[in-house]
């Protein structure tokens, strides 16, 4: 593609003038070979006229096309081909088409121009209608949705109609009746295609053209931008029907002519036909819509009579100030508010605020706990209309970030909502606009490497095993990075084989190339004027949702609003947490009323005493805290920034640790950078001061400092990044920064591409993690309890919460039949604290709804497992789980006489007719009072049982129930590490509970293990790694020796030398060596399964 | 002396790693025996199954257990933790057969033997669960046999001690009940005695110790029994077995009454495959040739009647004629399916009567089958009677010319699907290798032919397409001047990049001495090559790999093919080669130069329409 970019070309048009009107881009899912970017810059440097973009019953590869248009002016026609379906056509030759090369449907296709606005409208509900009609993925029309009335029969529109490639008596009618019933402007499409025959076909088509009264219209059918996409045609086609090359056959091309060719050549191939190629550019010009006029349609909420939305927002802002500050607004603040309301007012944004307004009072009123993430957190007017909950009092807001003039862009408002709840609010705003006004925003899902490893390897015909190994070598690769030889060999490959060269160079194409639609987890939009009139409509696959084919960025570029209607996991918890707080202690407490900046919530912090908080609780975050030691809100604001891959890839991290320590000196580039940098001792940390480094030290304007930053976002592949890097990076010379420094820089604004926090949103996030804190620091059993029923959420499994709870005094309690619920609750406890009681629903494969009966027939307690089955119907195979999970301790029954009781029932609750039957009845004779003596359980095994049922056990910790054999492999407990001097030798091991390989660590592992005295952190480096694979990646039960690490509080382990004690493991429940193993004992190493991340 | 009749002695055998054993021995196979036995083989080996849709490890040998592997482990764990692991796909059909194959030369020592593989998998404790390939092993029923080995466990030993040479690890157990044996060949607690012998009588005392997973239980009552601490075999020995029954189900209380021997446990022998045969033997030695033709036309009715009550057809015979100086002359005759009729074998065996030698004279004359296949009785057809006899006529024929040319040499012409015209059909042999007993034997199975259709639209083809593409000299008047050029014919292809000669249909042609003046044209039909074809040199092994030698790897250009007529009315069809290709995978897939310029384009001739 970018031959083309930096090439000369812009040949003169020599040749009469052309349009490409007949175009499918990667957009219609496996088959065209190019991207839209590429189709439409590669038209322009061919000096075409114009092009359009018909994909297949879709239009969402417009935007793309659009957007790359407007970039390089060149003219950009939207458009869609419908392929009809229906009786009239059935075994119908499929139009142009090799067989099984359509996705649905048979028919005959046409291409669909719209003229204006109006009949882009139009041309969307019909395929928002043929989507609704059918299942996700297809598109069903027919002849006579194309002359129906909710078409208009047609108006506005101009139809290219593709002729079959035999044709026929049936084929002519239907154009000759399409010609009769429609008021579309009617085309016939020829393509000349090197098939042979192309001059008697051309004759026919022209014949049959001047027949029906429909013009002949040039086109090229093209599926790529350049034939040299041939091979990767080729293999999309592979793809697509699931086979290799070798057996593909005729579901290949036998030639690449479908690619874009110049006016010149066009005119040469149509040479007897010139009116057909002059047809294309009339039909171009005469379509004048534009996407551009799909921008600004905001659903307008209900104003009291009299007054506008502006006036209405104003009243509310004034309203929410003074709930907001009670005691008077500062003049910050009030000044912030005008500034920002006379901005909203120049735009006319007003509507939009008072719709996030209107779902945040909703969900307010609900009781549902939400709070704006993201920019939004910029604005004071989001602030006091309750919209995010950082007092702009306490940041500096760059409310430019949130909405600019320069942009002319609506904002962008995220709202989290309690994950459990969001679908609540989301059938709220269904309801509110309706079907035809709101839906989910769309996702696009597209290759990643290993997918295009896989595929291309299968289209080629690699073995099974080969594509695995390709997948594992190319596994670590970044886009820029290339596999060596090296990595090749590693991988028991051959570096020589053209076949493995030739999949990663395919994969290199293929990745980026979508694959299919799907939904966005949480983006709304919502129109003032019908939703389906804007972009295609189709069902999801969740019962109740409809999402619109474009995806978030494409809704960006066109500027159209959308909220994102998100799920915080960490809401759910606080919220829970509040409830058990008032219930048990008797004291109301919310987001707002929660102390601010308490010192013993900064200790516990600094202290990295941080299990189960909001972001902070990961390793790299725990590791961070003693070093940072927080003890306001604005440090946790950095905390929450810093440990991102923006600041790690930039290199900032350290030089903010060393001058916030005053190990350095606090020096800015220059004056100008210092109000930039100020709060954050030089350091750039946030993505607004990266923004605003391109705008002071750069030369950028704000506007193209935020089309920097989308520019890495969205369209990553094929942007235009290295100009704007060459912009910025001679921008901060000129200007007499270091080379290193403008290189620095730009590397975190790259990183925030990806995982980027501006402040606003560290701030939102900042206020979660102080709730949360100030939870685990006061009210330790609430919040466990609250965290245990939240799961799964966070970084850490039930075992280590319920561990690190004990650690702070709770009491936690056994799952049990006749005390817990399905949830965990609090009970009264040995002190005034509460204690914590598992709830059902920690045992694996329990039904909630059999769990609530359960409970609800409890009464006074049941006398024995028969009482449960009969009183509340419970199944055999769920009593059975509660005897495994222990549960029958309060009977007096442990767990093997539990199950040897249960065992001993009939598989099904006894049918109504004998409720009645006292409890014996149900077990027989021989089992009452006189069970067999069953061997006793020793502590391991009752440990590896706990964990089978519960994945934790509050018995013993394994690793301590195996103390003996750890030492007698000269093991120390973990503990050690916390007396052990720097750069002293530590062997220790543990339980491994998670392993991590971040991509900004350079291939370090990080490994966390824990045992029976505490929990340690080790590092692997990728040599040692390589070293002990097998150890490193396999092993639950992990021996480690290292070299600790000390730095402040942070501990780590630097590992030297690792050893998998698998073997040591497996002797948990196995007593003694006896015969014979079984694959129950086998399976105990797998129980204690580390969480993995990436 | 005791009663040795009525004491019941049975060997189990176990193969533990039987499929990655025979596939070292494959490997091997080229190497001089006897194989290496006690050594460990150095490669860590593993078969693959798909099970319950991701790929897991069938089967692993003694190296990759070692390097921590184990059946059921995910390929893709498997390939982490050793990357050196080399793998297979997992037959378990061939290994069933090599299994029988092993059974049938375990007559040795008994009459008695079988196939032990119906085990329920995941039985004993080195595998992860019940995700891992079937367990391999033998039964061998030896009462009464073991004094002929010196003793029964000499007679174990010896067979373990056998296996072992071939390749196979093996370990066996010897008790008194079947399930015994199999539970102490398969569990012991620390020998590793390649036999293990249960005294008579002594099962209890040996199965107590063990795993209650020795009892060949299903996977879940096994699991409740451990989940109750019942877990080894001694455990249950007090428990009533109704108690047992209410909460295990009936298996574990049979299982154990049959490893006790309270319950009796039949083994199914394995039956020997049929090979029948029918002898002559002559009062006076016969030499004329006349005479083996009359002996083989007496001896292939009565063959041909046992095969038919046998159900079996006959895919390889031999007869065999034992002369007086005895020694033997011999022919073989092979079909493309089972058969069984007596007038078509005798057809196949006249041809080769001739390379019989009688010598001095012949006093027995046998036929025998080497090979049969089961064939279904054949419906005498009553009505319709010619399809069924034509297939079956044609089906001779293939046998007749199969025998007389070779089986590869008999051949039938199919489509292949390919846009180039010379790789547009291809030949496929007609007689097949013999079928594995039991699979279908139907000579129509050529799916690939089935399922080509023609290409829709696509330009008509010649009637005869030459075996090579022949150059012409042509004749062209002036380039680029389109309307110079005979009509039909759509201004030839050009494209922004530079794929070819000007566009140019020739006036004339010259053609095997010939001059052909061209009044019409039609085309181009553009046909790139197949890049892939470049790769399979190295790549899977393919039968789509291109015929005769290794595969080009310069790749030509795309041809533009014409189809032209003279002015005798006469219809050719005509290619122009164009320069080598943009396309060209591996390396060239992102081309530098276009071809060089000057180089004039080659004309061929590829076929005639009429």
């Amino acid at each position: 593609m970018s031959d083309y970019l930096n090439s000369p070309l812009r040949r003169p048009p020599a040749s009469p003038p052309y349009a490409e009107l007949q175009v499918m881009s990667n957009f219609s899912f496996l088959e065209g070979a190019s991207h839209p970017e590429e189709l439409v810059l590669q038209s322009a440097a061919l000096g075409q006229h114009a092009i359009a973009i018909t994909d297949r019953n879709g239009v969402s590869g417009l935007v793309r096309g659009h957007t790359a248009a407007k970039e390089h002016r060149h003219r950009f026609i939207p458009a869609a081909r419908i392929d009809l379906t229906g009786p009239d056509f059935q075994g119908a030759e499929d139009n142009d088409k090799g067989r099984s090369e359509t996705h649905s449907g048979s028919g005959i296709s046409i291409l669909c121009y719209p003229r204006d606005r109006a009949a882009y409208g139009r041309l969307v509900r019909l395929l928002t209608l043929g989507k609704r009609r059918s299942p996700k993925g297809q598109c069903a029309l027919s002849p006579g949705d194309l002359t129906g009335p909710d078409f208009q029969r047609g108006a506005g529109q101009i139809l290219i109609v593709l002729p079959f490639i035999q044709l026929n008596n049936k084929f002519n009618q239907f154009l000759i009746n399409l010609k009769k019933a429609t008021k579309a402007e009617i085309y016939l499409a020829a393509s000349i295609l090197h098939r042979g025959g192309d001059r008697s076909r051309l004759e026919k088509l022209a014949d049959l053209a001047a027949r029906a009264g429909t013009p002949l219209v040039a086109v090229n059918d093209v599926e790529m931008h350049t034939p040299r996409r041939r091979v990767l045609a080729d293999v999309l086609a592979c793809i697509r029907s699931g086979c290799s090359v070798f057996e593909a056959g005729f579901r290949l091309k036998a030639n690449a002519e479908r690619h874009l060719k110049s006016p010149a050549d066009m005119a040469e191939l149509f040479a007897d036909f010139p009116d057909a190629v002059a047809r294309t550019v009339e039909i171009a010009d005469a379509c004048r819509f534009s996407l551009d006029e799909l921008r600004y349609e905001y659903p307008v909420d209900p104003v009291p009579e009299g007054s506008t939305p502006q006036e209405e927002l104003e009243r509310l802002t004034k309203q929410g100030a003074k709930e907001r500050y009670p005691s008077g607004v500062p003049a910050k603040v009030q000044a912030q508010i005008d500034h920002e309301l006379a901005l909203i007012g120049d735009l006319s944004f007003a509507p939009y605020f008072l719709t996030v307004h209107d779902i945040v009072r909703f969900a307010r009123g609900r009781g549902i706990l939400c709070q704006g993430r993201g920019s939004a957190a910029n604005s004071a007017v989001c602030y006091v209309l309750g919209i995010t909950a950082v007092d702009p009092a306490r940041l500096d807001l760059l409310f430019e970030r949130f909405i600019s003039a320069e942009r002319g862009e609506p904002p962008d408002i995220d709202v989290d909502f309690e994950n459990g709840r969001r679908e609540e609010v989301i059938q709220y705003i269904y309801e509110k606009y309706g079907r035809d006004r709101a839906a989910m925003t769309g996702t696009v899902i597209t290759y990643r490497t290993r997918g295009a490893v896989r595929d291309a390897g299968k289209a080629l015909g690699l073995a099974e095993d080969t594509i695995r190994s390709l997948q594992v070598a190319v596994w670590r690769l970044t886009r820029e990075d290339e596999v060596t030889d090296e990595q090749l060999r590693e991988h028991g490959l051959d570096p020589g084989d053209p076949m493995v060269r030739l999949v990663l160079t395919l994969a290199a194409d293929l990745r980026g190339f979508p694959r299919h639609l799907s939904q966005h987890s949480g983006g709304m939009m919502m129109t003032r004027g019908r939703l389906d009139e804007i972009a295609p409509i189709h069902n999801a696959a969740m019962a109740g949702r409809t999402v619109i084919e474009w995806d978030k960025n494409d809704l960006d570029a066109l500027g159209i609003l959308k909220v994102d209607i998100l799920a915080l996991g960490m809401l759910s918890c606080v919220q829970r947490a509040f409830g058990l707080i008032k219930s048990f202690h008797g004291r109301e407490v919310t987001l707002a009323t929660v102390p601010p900046e308490d010192p013993t919530v900064y200790d516990m912090l600094s202290d990295a005493d941080s299990i189960g908080v909001f972001q902070v609780e990961s390793r790299a975050q725990m590791s961070m805290l003693p070093r940072l030691k927080p003890r306001n809100f604005y440090d946790l604001v950095i905390e929450v920034a810093i440990v991102r891959p923006g600041p790690i890839q930039g290199d900032m991290v350290h030089p903010y640790l060393h001058r916030r320590d005053g190990k350095e000196a606090v020096d800015f580039p220059s004056g100008e950078l210092r109000d930039v940098l100020g709060k954050t001792l030089g350091v750039p940390l946030f993505q607004e001061q990266a923004m605003k480094i391109a705008i002071v030290a750069a030369g950028f304007t704000p506007a193209e400092a935020d089309q920097l930053r989308r520019a890495m976002a969205t369209f990553r592949n094929h942007g235009t990044i290295h100009a704007l890097r060459e912009k910025f990076l001679n921008g901060m010379t000129a200007r007499g920064y270091e080379p290193d420094f403008a290189l620095r820089c730009f590397k975190q604004i790259e990183g925030f591409a990806d995982y980027g926090f501006p402040e606003s949103h560290a701030a939102s996030f900042a206020l979660i993690v102080y709730v949360s804190s100030w939870l685990k620091r006061h009210y330790p059993a609430a919040f466990a309890c609250a965290l245990l029923n939240s799961q799964p959420m966070g970084f850490y499994a039930p075992a280590q919460i319920i561990r690190d709870a004990a650690e702070h005094g709770v009491v936690v309690r056994p799952v049990d039949v006749n005390l817990s619920d399905w949830d965990c609750t609090l009970e009264p406890g040995p002190a005034s604290e509460p204690a914590l009681r598992l709830g059902f629903r920690k045992v694996k494969g329990l039904r909630e709804d059999d769990m609530h009966r359960l409970a609800l027939h409890r009464g006074n307690g049941y006398a024995d497992a028969a009482a449960v089955m009969r009183r509340a119907l419970i199944g055999k195979p769920a009593l059975e789980k509660l005897a495994r999970a222990d549960a029958f301790q309060s009977l007096g029954l442990s767990r093997r006489p539990a199950l040897w009781a249960v065992a001993g029932l009939p598989d099904r609750p006894p049918a109504p007719l004998f409720l009645a039957a006292p409890d014996a009845e149900l077990g027989r004779e021989d089992d009452r009072g006189n069970a067999p003596r069953l061997p006793l359980m020793s502590p391991g095994q009752e440990v590896a049982e706990d964990y089978r049922a519960l994945r934790l056990s509050l018995k013993a910790h394994p690793a301590g129930i195996l103390r003996p054999k750890l030492t007698a492999k000269r093991y120390e407990p973990c503990a050690v590490l916390l007396e052990r001097a720097h750069d002293r030798m530590a062997r220790i091991a543990g339980l491994v509970t998670a392993r991590q390989r971040p991509g900004t660590a350079k291939g370090v592992m990080f490994i966390t293990v824990e045992d029976e005295t505490a929990t340690a952190n080790l590092i692997v480096w990728p040599h040692v790694f390589e070293k002990f694979r097998r150890a490193t990646l396999g092993s639950r039960l992990l021996g480690v020796t290292g070299w600790v690490q000390r730095e402040g509080k942070v501990i780590h382990l630097l590992a030297d030398h690792l050893e998998d004690l698998a073997p040591v493991l497996l002797t948990l429940d196995r007593p003694g060596g006896f015969a014979g193993d079984s694959p129950a004992a086998a399976e105990t190493g797998r129980l204690f399964k580390a969480r993995e991340f990436q | 002396m005791e009663r040795m009749q009525a004491r019941r002695r049975v060997v189990s055998v176990w193969l533990p790693e039987f499929a990655t054993d025979r596939l070292a021995r494959r490997r091997e196979a080229g190497g001089p025996p006897p194989f290496p036995l006690a050594t460990p083989r150095a490669t860590p080996l593993a078969t693959v199954a798909q099970i319950r849709g991701s790929h897991r490890l069938a089967a692993v040998n003694g190296a990759a257990r070692r390097g921590g592997l184990a059946p059921g482990l995910p390929l893709a764990d498997a390939r982490a933790l050793l990357p050196a692991l080399e793998t297979f796909h997992a037959n378990s059909e061939n290994d069933f057969k090599a299994l029988e194959n092993i059974a049938l030369w375990a007559w040795r020592y008994s009459p008695s033997t079988a196939v032990d593989g119906t085990a329920p998998p995941a039985n004993h404790g080195a595998s992860f669960g019940p995700d891992c390939g079937p367990d391999y092993g033998l039964w061998l029923d030896i009462s009464g046999c073991g004094h002929l080995f010196g003793g029964e466990a000499q007679l174990a030993a010896d067979l373990i001690s056998r296996l072992g040479q071939a390749g196979y690890r093996a370990q066996a157990g010897l008790a008194g009940t079947p399930g015994a044996a199999w539970a102490v060949a398969r569990f012991r607690a620390d020998d590793d005695t390649p036999v293990r012998v249960v005294p008579p009588g002594g099962e209890r005392d040996a199965l107590a110790p063990l795993s209650i997973r020795a009892l060949r239980l299903e996977d879940a009552p096994a699991r409740l029994l451990e989940r109750l601490g019942l877990a080894r075999i001694g455990d249950l020995y007090p428990l009533a077995r109704s108690a047992l029954a209410q909460r295990a189900g009936l298996g574990p209380a049979m299982r154990l009454d049959q490893a006790l021997g309270e319950r009796d446990e039949p083994i199914s022998p394995i039956a020997p495959p049929p090979v029948l045969q029918v002898r002559l033997k002559f009062p006076d030695p016969i030499g004329l040739a006349d005479d083996i033709e009359a002996a083989l036309d007496r001896l292939l009715p009565a063959l041909c009647g046992r095969l038919e009550r046998a159900g079996i057809g006959a895919r390889r015979l031999d007869f065999t004629l034992y002369r007086i100086d005895g020694t033997v002359s011999r022919v073989t005759a092979g079909t493309g399916r089972p058969e069984r009729d007596p007038d078509h074998l005798k057809r196949l065996f006249r041809e080769k009567l001739d390379a019989l030698d009688p010598g001095f004279g012949v006093e027995t004359a046998l036929l025998a089958t080497r090979t049969a296949e089961p064939m279904a009785a054949e419906q005498q057809s009553a009505g319709d009677a010619g399809a069924g006899q034509d297939t079956a006529a044609l089906g001779w024929l293939i046998d007749r010319l199969a025998n007389r040319l070779g089986p590869r040499a008999v051949t039938a012409i199919a489509p292949r699907e390919s846009h180039l015209p010379e790789r547009a059909e291809t030949r496929r042999p007609l007689v097949r290798d013999a079928a594995p007993a039991g699979a279908p034997v139907n000579r129509n199975t050529d799916a690939d032919a089935a399922a080509a259709p023609g290409i829709a639209g696509r330009a008509p083809r010649p009637l005869y397409l030459l075996p090579m593409p022949e150059p012409v000299d042509t004749l062209t008047l002036t380039t680029g001047d389109r309307t110079n050029g005979p009509p039909g014919a759509t201004g030839g292809p050009r494209s922004n990049l530079d794929r070819g000669a000007p566009p140019v249909t020739p006036m004339a042609f010259r053609w095997r001495g010939r001059q052909h003046t061209i009044r019409r044209a039609d085309g181009p039909e553009r046909i790139e090559p197949e890049w892939w074809r470049s790769l399979v040199s190295q790549g899977p092994g393919n039968e789509d790999r291109p015929e005769g030698s290794a595969a080009t790897p310069d790749i030509p250009g795309n041809r533009d093919y014409y189809a032209v007529e003279d002015d005798r009315g006469e219809r050719f069809w005509l290619y122009r080669q164009n320069g080598p290709d943009h396309a060209a995978p591996a390396g060239a897939l992102r081309p530098g130069a276009p071809p060089a310029p000057g180089r004039a384009p080659k004309w061929f001739l590829h076929g005639l329409f009429s």
